[in-house]
């Protein structure tokens, strides 16, 4: 048995540190979007092709809130869950402390706008068909 | 292996390591596009028109990409979920891999196939 294989002694996380919940919210978010993201894409991609999503598509849809909901709890959560996962990454392969605050600016930002941006697009979209 | 080499000997392991942040990092750019593109609903002409495109089969290959990333992003991340909450199935942690990967062509390559359908049965090119 090689040292890998061992079982870790079981976690005693006391000091609830930013990190500590951070891997709290990897785990919840990732469950729930097991579902979210899971059911988004095979209503999209399988059950219907993907040149049948067209606006009317979309706009049967959203005709139900509960669909809206769907859609913004996805879209909140996956970027959020994506964004965590990237600052993790930022963290293990810039190391430059200058150049590592730079690129979380920029992530933050960009991941900032698309919240804006897709939380926009769902409510804008009108209530009743073209 | 050199012994200048920063690769750790974590076998499977790091390998489903590497696998979940490229992964997770190809769905987080597809996301990017999804919201951009998406958001052209605010001009439903436009909308229609670039929508249009997802339909030939270069973006169609990307599709089965993306399925193939998304799925295997989310059996792994189960995996480690697994092993988090057991921590004494890190001794059968290999095996957990296999059905990760198995799962994640169980799904994937049927996913594929259904995708794309339309070039395979000769619709569009």
């Amino acid at each position: 048995m090689t040292a890998l294989e061992t079982p870790p002694p079981k976690p005693r996380v006391r000091a609830r540190s930013p990190e500590a919940w951070s891997w709290v919210f990897m785990r919840l978010s990732g469950l729930a979007l097991v579902f979210l993201a899971l059911i988004h894409f095979t209503i999209t991609h399988i059950v219907n092709d993907v040149v049948e999503t067209d606006y009317d598509f979309v706009a049967e849809r959203w005709h139900n809130p509960a669909w809206r909901m769907f859609d913004w709890l996805l879209l909140v959560l996956a970027l959020s869950h994506g964004v965590n996962g990237l600052r993790t990454i930022v963290d293990d392969y810039v190391r430059s402390p200058g150049r590592r605050k730079a690129v979380k600016a920029v992530l933050y930002g960009l991941t900032g706008v698309l919240v804006i941006v897709g939380t926009f697009t769902i409510l804008a979209f009108p209530t009743r068909p073209r | 292996m050199s012994t200048g080499s920063t690769r750790y000997k974590g076998k499977s392991g790091q390998w489903a390591f590497l696998g979940h942040r490229i992964t997770g990092f190809l769905v987080f750019l597809f996301l990017l596009l999804h919201i951009v593109d998406v958001s052209l609903l605010r001009w439903p002409e436009t909308y229609d028109q670039v929508h249009r495109l997802y339909g030939n089969v270069v973006l169609r290959l990307f599709e089965v990409g993306l399925l193939l990333a998304l799925v295997f992003h989310t059996f792994n991340g189960m995996r480690i979920v697994a092993v988090d909450m057991f921590p004494e199935a890190v001794r059968n942690q290999r095996r957990l891999l296999q059905v990760v990967v198995a799962l994640t062509l169980l799904t994937g390559i049927p996913g594929g196939v259904v995708i794309m359908w339309p070039f395979i049965e000769g619709r569009i090119l």
